[in-house]
């Protein structure tokens, strides 16, 4: 595995608009506390398959469970925490 | 004895009437810019950048320009949306408008019948063509890749819980829909039937009908002598379809009376027409049985017209076949020489230009950039000017398709006599 990338919440931001291709959305408009899904950014399931896709390629990461995806994918801030626990 | 119970006849059979109609296509988003386009017998068709077509041996369409931006606002969803789910969408919203109805449509016992052709091709083709190139693609551009997603976005949106279904036979398909929504209107199967067609423009139907040597250089030409194929054109066309007696009921105004549709198959080839126009014919006797009328009773007919030599050819051999010595006087209106071929869809918006025809009283033209008449086709096209006929009772629009699909719908002009 290549060498783990920094999951700040600005590079998480990031990811979010450029793998979603969120229209007229830039990263820095993401609040990191805020609600990723429904409510908040709006994000749908469609676009939760296509995170993890993204997270894994990035970060090298496995969500193992729905539970834990749920928990993980609450906001930027969640995810940020998730990732850098890792190894 | 149980056996009468097989011989109860069928549910009973109303008057079917159009309460609404909405269209987009080349000639712009809604039925005021496509009458106005029809009017004045100005082509939509010409250079299109919706994908790349250099490598093509044409390079016409009639494309959509950009949607209204309240209409994305107004959808939710609207990402995961085809080009040709929002087509649907817009045509359906106009139409429902103007019946006057009321959304969601989930109390009104209603009905979504759909035709296309390519559904959400173009989206899966931008997927697979990133994916073939960087092996990674966004799965989000499948969301909606279905040929049915025109017809359930309509319905989802609509909030439409009756049958919501979509029939894809080529380039009959929004005929074949709106047939299907008149049975489900006449029977009592439904009391609303929000019925059409869509598609967008696509890579495999442009590859396809260009490896058939089946498109012009030009604009297309129906039934001129140097015709040489059909020219592409996307969009969607949506008829709000009710019982007559219904819509008066609650103040409405029919904008016509969808009387008969008809369908039949050459069982001939995969692309060619039979030749004979038999199988046209068929479809066009039957729709007319279906309407009650005979040939006299029909003032105009929306023509199939796509302009391929073909085409043009054995519909002029059908058109002969059910109106004898009429054929070579009766008015012919050719849509698709202004808006192009919509493909699953043209049979809708055909459906559309004929209803405002009669409404107007007028027949739009055709100019074929001022192309010759074919001597070995002697038909009355409309090229020049619109056909002032304000007394048109009765037309019928013919859809004629690959695989020999044929279908033929008649719509009457409605006035307080036909009632």
């Amino acid at each position: 595995m290549s060498e783990a990338v920094a999951a700040t919440p600005d590079r998480i931001k990031r990811l979010i608009v450029e793998s979603l291709n969120l229209e007229g959305m830039r990263p820095d408009m993401i609040e990191d506390e805020a609600p990723l899904f429904g409510e908040g950014l709006g994000l749908d399931s469609v676009d939760a398959l296509e995170l993890v896709v993204a997270l894994e390629k990035e970060f090298g990461i496995k969500i193992k469970s729905q539970e834990i995806g749920r928990e993980v994918f609450s906001s930027v801030s969640t995810l940020s925490q998730f990732i850098e626990g890792r190894t | 004895m149980d056996s009468e119970l097989f011989l109860q006849p069928g549910r009973g059979t109303r008057v079917v009437a159009v309460s609404g109609v909405g269209a987009v296509c080349g000639l712009g988003w809604g039925t005021a810019p496509l009458w106005e386009g029809l009017r004045a017998g100005r082509p939509a068709i010409g250079p299109f950048e919706r994908f790349d077509h250099r490598s093509h041996r044409t390079h016409l369409a009639a494309e959509v320009g950009d949607p209204p931006p309240e209409l994305a606002r107004a959808v939710p969803g609207w990402r995961r949306l085809s080009i040709a789910d929002r087509f649907a969408l817009f045509a359906a919203r106009e139409a429902v408008e103007q019946a006057g109805l009321s959304v969601p449509l989930g109390e009104e016992d209603a009905g979504v019948f759909f035709g296309s052709s390519t559904g959400g091709m173009f989206e899966s083709e931008r997927f697979f063509e990133e994916f073939l190139r960087e092996r990674k693609g966004r799965l989000s551009a499948l969301a909606s890749q279905q040929v049915n997603g025109p017809g359930d976005a309509v319905a989802r949106h609509l909030g439409v819980t009756g049958p919501v279904e979509t029939v894809s036979s080529a380039c009959a398909s929004g005929a074949l829909a709106l047939g299907r929504a008149l049975e489900a209107v006449r029977t009592g199967e439904v009391e609303v039937a929000v019925a059409g067609g869509s598609d967008s423009l696509c890579e495999l139907t442009y590859a396809g009908f260009n490896a058939l040597r089946s498109v012009d250089e030009v604009p297309c030409r129906p039934f001129r002598a140097g015709r040489a194929g059909m020219s592409f054109g996307e969009g969607a066309a949506v008829l709000v379809l009710e019982p007559l007696e219904r819509l008066l009921a609650r103040g409405g105004e029919p904008l016509a009376v969808l009387a008969g549709a008809g369908a039949s198959c050459d069982a001939h080839h995969m692309t060619a027409p039979d030749p004979s126009g038999k199988g046209a014919a068929a479809a066009l006797a039957a729709a007319l049985a279906d309407a009650g009328l005979t040939p006299e009773g029909i003032d105009f007919v929306n023509v199939h017209g796509t302009g391929t030599p073909l085409n043009d050819a054995a519909e002029w051999r059908a058109l002969q076949q059910v109106f004898g010595e009429r054929s070579a006087e009766i008015p012919l209106v050719a849509t698709k020489a202004l808006v192009g071929h919509l493909l699953g869809c043209s049979g809708s918006l055909e459906a559309v230009a004929t209803i405002l025809c009669l409404r107007h009283g007028e027949l739009h033209p055709a100019p074929c950039g001022g192309e010759a008449a074919d001597p070995e086709l002697p038909v009355t096209l409309v090229t020049r000017e619109p056909l002032a006929m304000p007394e048109a009772r009765a037309a019928v629009s013919t859809s004629l398709a690959f695989g020999g699909s044929n279908a033929a719908l008649v719509f009457s002009r409605w006035t307080d006599r036909t009632a």
